[in-house]
């Protein structure tokens, strides 16, 4: 028996609403539209789905989902906490359902107007300064005017700076080369408009250190994702994008957005222990990888996840980006649909969805002879990560 | 045709009806009023209460044996009480009344009431001594109408400036002092920047519950405390419930040090949050004790920052209803005491530190200095005192000053006349400029004239800080005069700034403690 579940599941389906600033839609509608996007995508009926994953943040309750989906029963769902920590979970925690034998077709999606309607990059300040747990933590940043995930992470981008000598520019290089792609990719928000470092050091401030090219785009949107098992996905249309293995983290002193409190806040503990999982859970190593999605919510904790992967040594992404490793020809392209500052940002689902693309070899942005590619979720909250490989 | 003219009648009437209210505004330009004589003589009790409630510690005022043998033989009033003898004093139920039938300036005052310029706030006073006054003497005061102004677009509001003049005498008839004093009425809620700051919503407050209340209760009693565990000794912040070393369930809290080092910042410029200004600098301070916590920087420009800087506590009261600790760069302490040894000969550093936070502290341990006239130099610099804005403070220099408009002691009624909170009066801007510089120059200087400009106003729970430097020293024969140039600041900008003119004791009469 496979114990971590390693390459018993695949996924068999994406589906994507357009990516806008204003959707004229609801997110229900969003997300049943992605879906059923998804289904068809898969050529897999709705009344074969049993199981719902989504993240905290959704506004969209699975129940209702299933009810416009006509989902007859669900015999599993589960959300998962931290946002856009949990986007690679969705699809660990769909693998683990249909691998324990809880469920056959499990749907992971995000949908949200978080642009035209209640804007996500506003943050907490109107967050009622109440006592339950969660609330309280608030109480320790708040106050103080540290509201916005922006300013969350700029703490920890200064300090990432000061210990690597990381440059602004080199944030800046994730940027340029997310809208890059993005250029290149009808779905993208910045379809056909590329920036330059220029632009990109010229931005206004948002959060010193970060300028307004280091913030992904607010979206109007919605992802859904397919998964059953390999068995099963061999059975339908599209090539498998077989999960090789997905995994979770959190560590000491885990904060969400706000760890600010362990030994070493220019670190992802997380992230690392995320990557331990899947290189010991897969066999596979960095030199393995072909292709990536890395969360770029911000661009500055692109860095530190190259570092904890093992791309680079810890405080050398800087000189990774500059070498050019990131870019079509570099030895790591990533983010290869503009990311979530160039296509948009859809709690990194969409990353997930562009990950499958270059396993099945559909990608606007195609690399060539991809075997395994990796997607990572969310940093700074508790995180997790995926590796999809070929079905051999 | 027709309905042109009738544009034009309209406009014509719109016209008249502000150039009839200006015209009536104006009427009383250029008149005095009647003669007001002080309802009491000037009193020791009353100079002393001035003096309490100032902080002021010149023994001139309040040390009999001191004045008796000082130049004035005896006790004088302090200067900068000039107005204060003719004050209307407290009449409740129609306290202002006496001054509607009396001067030229209460009758603007209420015509612009009426139209609902109800604001009002002193914005220039320029005071002329010409006798010392001294108990016994019966003041009285006679004042002329000098200007209003014409309608003004402000930062506070829409409002006119109405300027005064008064003329101050004795009982012979011999003028004492004169004040110019130019007052804004203006309609609440018209202005630009005091609108913003009456809307201007208070911090987020700390969301805390029964395990975490302790930790804001102590900043409330500004003292900053980290849990710590009973049985192992750790320290850890944010709080938790079991010890994060040891997992006990007895913990505890010390107080910190309230010294650190920047470890990280973030400067927030968008989206702006109405509660905070920006710039915002938020800082991740690692404390002595080895723990981490965010809080602000403050009194340091953003290009300053440098990750391991050393910072100490100071706080922040937010609307009387919270505190919070924030973090300012640790003082260079080799300039603070040069500046105790050259300004007082004190090498005790209690001194300064103590006086900074605490007033009454400050005006016991004060040292009484005499200048000397051969030295001081045009450039030298009054030693830098914050003065720490109290509503006790407010209130009570109000009380003495008897200045009983309820802007100066009743939040509501602040509020009502487009105010954020009570503030002080412009008669104790100038006593605190005064006492500032009498403690600077000693007792026995002369008082020529202060004038005085106002700007943002003193609130409760501001800090103004006061400095200045000499801009002028002339001598004629032995006597030396100087012009002080000072500025009195809090943190939304200028308080008071102007100019006091003094004479100094001359050399041969020294020798004072």
């Amino acid at each position: 028996m496979n114990a971590n579940f390693s390459s018993e599941t695949a996924i068999v389906g994406i589906g994507a609403t357009e990516f806008s600033k204003e959707s004229g839609r609801t997110p229900m509608e969003l997300a049943v539209e992605a879906c059923e996007a998804a289904l068809r995508d898969a050529e897999v009926d709705a009344s074969d789905v049993d199981g719902i994953v989504t993240f905290s943040s959704e506004q969209n309750f699975e129940i209702e989902v299933a009810r416009n989906l006509r989902i007859p029963s669900l015999s599993h769902f589960s959300m998962i906490p931290h946002g856009g920590g949990a986007a690679c979970g969705t699809i660990g925690q769909a693998a683990a359902a249909i691998f324990s034998g809880s469920a056959n077709y499990v749907l992971c999606y995000r949908a949200f107007n978080e642009r035209s309607w209640h804007r996500f990059g506003s943050g907490v300040q109107g967050r009622h300064a109440g006592a339950e747990a969660f609330d309280v933590t608030f109480g320790w940043t708040s106050p103080f005017g540290l509201l916005t995930p922006a300013s969350w992470v700029a703490m920890f981008a200064t300090r990432y700076m000061h210990l690597s000598g990381a440059t602004s520019e080199d944030f800046g290089r994730v940027a340029v080369t997310d809208r890059k792609f993005a250029a290149t990719n009808p779905a993208a928000f910045f379809y056909e408009r590329p920036i330059t470092l220029e632009e990109h050091q010229e931005s206004r401030w948002i959060v010193e250190p970060l300028h307004l090219l280091d913030c992904c785009q607010e979206s109007d949107g919605g992802q859904a994702i397919l998964v059953t098992s390999l068995e099963r996905a061999r059975d339908l249309p599209n090539p498998p994008a077989v999960i090789a293995s997905a995994a979770q983290g959190s560590t000491d002193d885990q904060q969400a957005m706000r760890s600010y409190y362990r030994d070493d806040i220019a670190r992802i503990p997380e992230m690392k222990l995320c990557a331990d999982q899947l290189w010991k859970n897969t066999g596979l190593g960095p030199s393995d990888i072909q292709v990536a999605n890395i969360y770029d919510h911000f661009t500055p904790l692109f860095l530190p996840q190259l570092e904890e992967f093992g791309f680079c040594e810890k405080g050398e992404a800087k000189e990774f980006l500059r070498d050019g490793n990131i870019e079509m020809d570099g030895q790591l392209p990533t983010n290869t649909n503009g990311g979530q500052l160039g296509e948009a940002y859809i709690h990194g689902m969409n990353g997930i969805a562009e990950a499958v693309r270059q396993i099945r070899g559909t990608s606007v942005n195609q690399v060539e002879n991809v075997e395994n590619a990796l997607v990572t979720a969310g940093t700074s909250v508790p995180t997790s990560a995926l590796i999809l490989s070929q079905d051999h | 045709m027709n309905r042109d003219l009738s544009q034009t009648n309209e406009t014509a009437e719109a016209d008249s009806e502000q150039t009839y209210f200006y015209n009536s505004l104006t009427s009383e330009v250029g008149s005095a009023g009647k003669i007001e004589v002080a309802r009491d003589s000037v009193s020791e009790p009353v100079i002393r209460s001035w003096c309490d409630a100032m902080s002021e510690s010149n023994p001139l005022y309040i040390d009999q044996d001191f004045a008796n043998d000082s130049k004035h033989g005896g006790i004088i009033a302090p200067p900068a009480m000039l107005q204060v003898w003719t004050m209307s004093g407290l009449h409740l139920g129609n306290q202002f009344q006496r001054n509607t039938e009396d001067s030229p300036s209460a009758g603007v005052y209420q015509l612009l009431d009426e139209a609902g310029f109800t604001g009002v706030v002193a914005t220039n006073a320029t005071y002329h001594y010409n006798e010392v006054i001294r108990p016994g003497d019966l003041i009285s005061a006679s004042q002329k109408l000098l200007d209003v102004s014409e309608e003004k677009t402000t930062a506070i509001g829409m409002g006119h400036f109405v300027t005064t003049e008064t003329i101050y005498s004795d009982a012979s008839g011999k003028q004492v002092g004169s004040m110019e004093f130019r007052v804004l009425k203006f309609r609440p809620g018209t202005g630009k920047k005091s609108e913003q700051s009456e809307i201007k919503p208070p911090r987020p407050k700390p969301a805390s519950n029964s395990s975490t209340d302790w930790f804001w209760d102590a900043c409330n009693i500004k003292e900053l405390r980290i849990q710590s565990c009973n049985e192992c000794t750790n320290l850890q912040h944010p709080p938790a419930v079991r010890c994060l070393s040891c997992g006990s369930v007895s913990l505890d809290s010390v107080i910190a040090t309230g010294k650190g080092t920047l470890h990280s910042w973030a400067i927030a410029h968008y989206p702006q949050v109405p509660a905070f200004d920006y710039p915002l600098i938020v800082g991740l301070v690692e404390l002595e004790e080895g723990v981490r916590l965010v809080s602000n920087v403050t009194n340091v420009e953003p290009e300053e920052l440098e990750i391991g800087m050393p910072l100490e506590v100071d706080w922040l009261n937010v609307d009387n209803e919270f505190t919070l600790h924030q973090f300012k760069p640790v003082h260079n302490e080799n300039q603070e005491a040069e500046f105790e040894n050259t300004e007082t000969g004190d090498s005790n550093d209690q001194t300064f530190d103590s006086g900074q936070n605490n007033p009454e502290t400050e005006s016991t341990q004060r040292q009484v200095l005499k200048l000397d006239p051969d030295n001081v130099q045009i450039g030298d610099e009054l030693p830098i005192s914050p003065v720490p804005v109290t509503t006790l403070l407010i209130v009570s220099t109000a009380l003495a000053t008897r200045d009983y408009q309820d802007v100066h002691h009743d939040p509501k009624a602040a509020q009502s006349k487009g105010m954020p909170d009570i503030f002080m009066n412009i008669l104790t801007s100038a006593g605190i400029v005064s006492r500032w510089i009498n403690d600077w120059a000693g007792p026995e200087i002369d008082w020529s004239s202060i004038e005085l400009r106002l700007g943002a106003p003193n609130h409760p729970d501001d800090t103004m800080t006061l400095s200045g430097s000499i801009t002028e020293k002339t001598q004629h024969g032995s006597q030396v005069s100087l012009n002080i140039a000072f500025l009195g600041k809090n943190d939304r900008g200028v308080h008071v700034s102007g100019n006091a003119k003094i004479l100094l004791p001359e050399n041969s009469k020294g020798g004072l403690k």
